[in-house]
């Protein structure tokens, strides 16, 4: 069976893959698409130790940060649909007035 | 549309730079933890039953687990509340004017009075 290691340097991996979207990406969706990055690497570690002590607690609650992860890119979609509209573009560094 | 050219690819460089350097300190801790063999699922367990029993709190799973069925019920609410927040940011009036949470938008205005379907209160 494969070590847990080898499955949390998976994850560390697409965390930093994940941050470094956030810190260099300026359209708002590929800041949505980085932060589910981030949330997959936490999910991998959850489905990891579930595996590593042979208990479903770590599968089941990454089963709730999906539906928190749906949750999010809901409202993060109609922040961009109103970022639209009120600055044309969906660039995050255009609205940096938060005034109307 | 915005275009994804960084103006300034030192910056570009230096996210890179932090995010690989967080990688190398994560790898280094983690291939250099050991945690013992991993105890895996007994061939014979139903994984997928077992998460469905632990999801509702019933007994019978095959692994062992705890029960989440507040946190179940806790996520509904919050999932319901999202997406009536993303309905109320995303809607749009009757009249043809958009209409965000942040104002009006006065560019695709109409001149002659709209037809509302909801009876006109507004």
């Amino acid at each position: 069976m494969v070590p847990a290691n080898y499955y949390l340097v998976l994850s560390a991996a697409v965390f930093s893959i994940g941050v470094f979207g956030i810190m260099t990406r300026r359209n708002a969706l590929m800041f949505l698409m980085s932060v589910e990055l981030l949330l997959n690497a936490a999910n991998l570690n959850f489905v990891t130790f579930s595996l590593q002590y042979g208990n479903t607690t770590g599968q089941v609650f990454s089963l709730f940060v999906v539906a928190l992860a749906a949750a999010e890119v809901a409202v993060g979609i109609g922040i961009v649909l109103v970022l639209y509209r009120n600055f044309g573009d969906i660039d995050v560094d255009k609205a940096m007035t938060m005034r109307w | 549309m915005s275009n994804e050219s960084d103006p300034k690819p030192v910056s570009r460089l230096l996210s890179g730079l932090v995010a690989v350097a967080l990688f190398v300190v994560l790898a280094v801790v983690f291939v250099r933890a050991s945690f013992g063999d991993p105890t895996g699922f007994p061939a014979d367990a139903h994984v997928t039953a077992s998460l469905g029993y632990a999801l509702f709190n019933v007994a019978g799973a095959s692994v062992p687990g705890e029960g989440f069925l507040a946190a179940f019920e806790i996520i509904d609410l919050v999932l319901v509340g999202a997406l009536v927040g993303a309905v109320m940011l995303a809607r749009r009036e009757t009249g043809g004017a958009l209409v965000g949470a942040l104002g009006s938008d006065q560019r695709s205005e109409r001149s002659e009075p709209a037809t509302a379907t909801d009876g006109g209160e507004n």
